[in-house]
């Protein structure tokens, strides 16, 4: 099977353990990497590290968080567009095609405009990101048409575009001098302030949407064929597409939940990944996976150390995003049609 | 074994495509569908494939309906080859091969030693072992036709129905498909294709059924069906054949 | 003859009639000159700092506000006032006002009291054109509440009324400067502004939020650059070791002591995390308007304490009283100080 998969395959691993080490040694609070090594060590053996408390507390309490947070979003995104990239025969499309964060960024506003706390914000992102795409099914399986993915792709713009409008009404309302700012600092991405707390609703929905594309990878090659070939090659192709679009779903609305709106990651990693290990869907996906979480660690790590004020993750990304997808069409692209 | 169809209407949710239309394939024999643009061919046949939904009527698959077989259960007996086309993904040969014993496994079991067999098998079938590694998106149409040939009976199945399988194929590549077509039948699989082409009716099948505006104009063994008479009433426009004496061979030509 | 006379008497008594209001011409902040009529009695706020700063010298005059007041803050304020209608708002950061409404209203002016860039200053030629209304605009910066004043005083006719504002004004920030005049850098405190549930949105250098704040002197540990809100990382915040943390969000202010992470900060740790008291106007940060005048003495207090001696509430009341028209009971006060809605 690895036959030409394997050096691929370490390259993603190396970019993801690079990113893991960037991202605990380098920051804001200066911390040497020989008491990085006493802190893990520390906590291994047992034996309490020869550093200042502050030191061990930034590791564990700030950037550990942080960098859990950054790789599961990144491999979560990553894993969500690699997905539907497949399932929507498509190379030009985002997790967000068919409304998640349009979705998500709706119910996180609200929550901000009636100012709820933090918790409250989280979950109404997650709910609504949830809600947009079932909104988008629904009305898309009620359409009788010969092309199903044609028909979603289409509702999800026309609902993206609804919710996005919604959004803007919304900042419209919104008291400028202290809910604006918060709606837009919120809309613009930032894991800043990830901690331990976070991370549990983050990883539940997150591990299970990853692994259940991860499992279902075998499968995504039929899928990214045509309707009636997929099926009749033994593949239910209307329950698969559902449980799929749940999946990448879940991933998304959780991630963007917990980090605001991240473009690019979902739309540019899996691109990277294919040129890695190949086209076949059952090596892609947990390529994507492993570079999609060293790509957002490393680009967190920047957004972080940048400058002493936070650089929005949404900015970084597209800023690196877009002249790397430029250069992708323009090279020779063997890797698609 | 049989595929058959029993007073079948076909069509889509808004409209209907033909009526009445009794079919019947065996294993061992070859099938051919002929019929002018929009006769209802390829709706025919995605009604016999079980991808569409009978209006009326029913298909039954081994004696039961097949409506009642799952998808999964479906595949292993009866395999589509579609007309090769442009993909997306640039899958290797190999990987599209493999994508034929999806039906032998689960939702998410991975290609098995025996798996990677049968579709080397497959490949060595159609003498394109050799582009196993190649982009399919970088194989000519032939190739790629003979690949999904291959993939199809990967799926080890009982059918095999094929949708305008020369369609964009060179003239030397359209024999070579024509061949196999018999062998696959001469190796017990039941073979059903549609054409355009009476010729490749005439050399590659056992018997053919003619569909005009949705109905049947005659179906039978191809010596008795494929006439003049018979081909100019189908297609409403004049048709020559020309027969070789000495060979006893013939084919036809548009008037 | 006696006509003749009498009415030239009479024309000369009425003209010479002191204190009587008559059409004049004022120059505003953006050095336009506007032309008031003689008789003001309504004028149309364009935004929250100029509704306030009506209200604190001649509520009478002022329409409505521009976002509809809570029963909480209108315990503090003239109630029938407080009550006035919604009427939007023209600048800002967001139009929510249609002209015509404003002129159904029918004011004699409309004031709109903040930045004087050249954005705001065509919007309110463009708004006095379209409405024929005259529109004056007056500086909002916190050191020029004074002049402000006085020439809100001329537009309304209040020129005696405004002195004891404007003199309270200048009286203030002179004390306070002056006190802290001597101090040297080093002995300023490191502040750190907190925003948001989490503490972590603060007010870059210059910016409108932490106008007080660095009236006062201290170093503001995000000044590095200057610019409006942004986001920073904890991370950040406890590289820069803040002596006091000024907070608006009371989340962040009850659970900051809790949290493990903001205890390694030197103001946590010391107890100097201070939540600045919101009604029925905001004491630092928002709305930007004179309601900061009596965060100046808080954040003296909390700052500098042993060069503050004065008696928070008794200023308390005292400001209140001049400038919100009500003298709030203890209660009230108690719970202003407490930072509560």
């Amino acid at each position: 099977m690895s036959r030409s998969a394997a050096p691929g395959f370490a390259v993603a691993l190396t970019v993801l353990v690079i990113g893991v080490l960037i991202a605990f040694t380098v920051g804001r609070y200066p911390i040497a990497l020989s008491d990085l090594f006493s802190v893990i060590l520390g906590k291994l053996s047992g034996r309490p590290p020869d550093v200042p408390p502050i030191v061990e507390n930034v590791i564990w309490q700030v950037r550990g968080p942080r960098v859990i947070a950054a790789a599961l979003v990144g491999a979560a995104l990553a894993v969500a567009g690699t997905a539907f990239q497949g399932l929507f025969r498509n190379p030009l499309v985002s997790p967000d095609i068919l409304g998640a964060s349009s979705g998500a960024a709706l119910g996180a506003v609200l929550g901000i405009f009636f100012s709820l706390g933090v918790l409250a914000i989280q979950s109404l992102a997650f709910v609504g990101g949830l809600l947009a795409v079932a909104a988008v099914y629904l009305i898309g399986s009620a359409v009788r048409s010969r092309d199903p993915v044609l028909v979603l792709v289409l509702t999800g713009v026309v609902i993206g575009a609804l919710l996005g409008a919604g959004v803007g009404l919304v900042k419209y309302l919104a008291d400028p001098y202290n809910q604006l700012p918060a709606m837009t600092f919120w809309l613009l991405g930032s894991l800043a302030a990830t901690t331990l707390s976070d991370l549990l609703p983050l990883f539940g929905p997150v591990a299970a949407g990853t692994l259940v594309l991860i499992a279902l990878r075998w499968r995504m090659n039929v899928m990214s064929l045509p309707d009636e070939e997929a099926r009749a090659l033994g593949v239910p192709t209307g329950p698969l597409r559902v449980v799929i679009v749940a999946a990448a779903t879940l991933v998304t609305s959780a991630s963007v939940a917990t980090a605001g709106i991240i473009g690019w990651v979902g739309l540019v990693v899996p691109h990277m990944a294919r040129s890695l290990v190949g086209p076949d869907f059952a090596r892609l996906i947990p390529a994507a996976a492993l570079l999609g979480g060293g790509f957002l660690l490393v680009i967190d790590t920047v957004a972080r150390t940048g400058a002493a004020i936070e650089i929005p993750l949404g900015i970084l990304t597209a800023v690196v995003g877009t002249p790397f997808f430029i250069w992708l069409l323009t090279s020779v692209s063997r890797t698609w049609s | 074994m049989k595929l058959e169809a029993h007073s079948l209407a076909i069509g889509y949710s808004d409209r209907l495509v033909g009526r009445d239309l009794d079919v019947v394939l065996a294993t061992g024999e070859v099938l051919a569908l002929l019929g002018p643009n929009g006769s209802g061919k390829t709706t025919l046949l995605k009604t016999l494939l079980g991808l569409l939904v009978p209006k009326a009527g029913e298909v039954r698959l081994d004696d039961r309906r097949l409506g009642s077989y799952d998808s999964r259960e479906r595949a292993r007996l009866v395999a589509y080859v579609p007309q090769s086309h442009q993909a997306t993904f640039a899958f290797t040969v190999e990987t599209i091969v493999l994508m034929g014993r999806t039906a032998h496994g689960n939702l998410f079991s991975r290609p098995t030693v025996s798996d990677r067999a049968v579709a080397a098998r497959s490949l060595e079938r159609f003498g394109i072992a050799h582009l196993r590694d190649r982009p399919y998106t970088m194989i000519s149409g032939g190739e790629r036709q003979l690949a999904l040939l291959a993939r199809a009976l990967a799926q080890e199945p009982r059918f095999i129905v094929l949708d305008e399988p020369t369609a964009s194929l060179d003239f030397g590549n359209q024999g070579k498909v024509m061949r196999e077509i018999r062998s696959l039948a001469a190796s017990g699989h039941g073979v059903l294709f549609t054409t355009h082409d009476p010729n490749h009716a005439l050399r590659a099948a056992d018997r053919a059924y003619l569909l005009r505006d949705g109905s049947r104009i005659a179906d039978g063994p191809v010596s008795s069906v494929l006439t003049c008479e018979q081909l100019t009433a189908l297609y409403g426009a004049t048709v020559e054949q020309v027969t070789d004496a000495s060979a006893g061979t013939s084919a036809f030509l548009p008037g | 003859m006696l006509n003749r006379r009498t009415l030239l008497g009479s024309l000369g008594a009425v003209l010479l009639l002191p204190g009587r209001a008559r059409a004049a011409t004022v120059v505003d902040s953006a050095g336009r000159s506007i032309s008031v009529p003689a008789r003001v009695e309504r004028v149309f706020p364009a935004g929250p700092p100029a509704a306030i700063l009506l209200y604190t010298l001649a509520p009478d005059l002022l329409i409505g506000w521009p976002r509809p007041n809570r029963e909480e803050e209108c315990e503090y304020m003239l109630p029938d006032i407080c009550a006035r209608p919604e009427v939007g708002r023209i600048t800002g950061r967001g139009n929510t006002a249609n002209l015509e409404v404003v002129l159904a209203f029918k004011p004699d002016l409309i004031l709109d009291v903040g930045a004087i860039a050249p954005t705001f200053v065509s919007l309110a030629s463009r708004v006095q054109e379209q409405t024929g209304i005259p529109y004056a605009l007056l500086d909002g910066r916190f050191d020029a509440i004074v002049p402000t004043y006085r020439t809100l005083g001329a537009l309304a006719h209040r020129s005696a009324a405004v002195e004891s504002l404007a003199q309270y004004a200048e009286d203030t920030m002179t004390t306070i400067k002056g006190r802290i005049a001597g101090i040297p850098a080093e002995q300023r405190p490191k502040v750190y502004y907190a925003r948001g549930p989490r503490g972590l949105e603060t007010g870059l250098a210059g910016s409108i939020n932490v106008e007080i704040i660095e009236f006062m002197g201290v170093r503001n540990v995000a000044s590095q650059r200057p610019g409006g809100l942004a986001l920073v990382s904890i991370e950040q915040v406890l590289l820069w070791n803040p002596d006091v943390i000024i907070t608006i969000d009371r989340d962040f202010a009850a659970g900051v002591r809790h949290d493990p992470l903001w205890n390694a900060v030197n103001a946590v740790r010391d107890g100097r995390v201070h939540l600045s008291p919101k009604v029925p106007f905001g004491w630092v940060d928002f709305p930007p308007s004179v309601n900061r005048l009596i965060g100046l003495w808080w954040l003296a207090k909390i700052i500098y304490p042993e060069l503050f001696p004065e008696d928070l509430r008794a200023l308390t009341r005292d400001f209140y009283t001049r400038f919100y028209h009500r003298t709030p009971t203890d209660v009230q006060i108690e719970h202003v100080l407490a930072g509560r809605d």
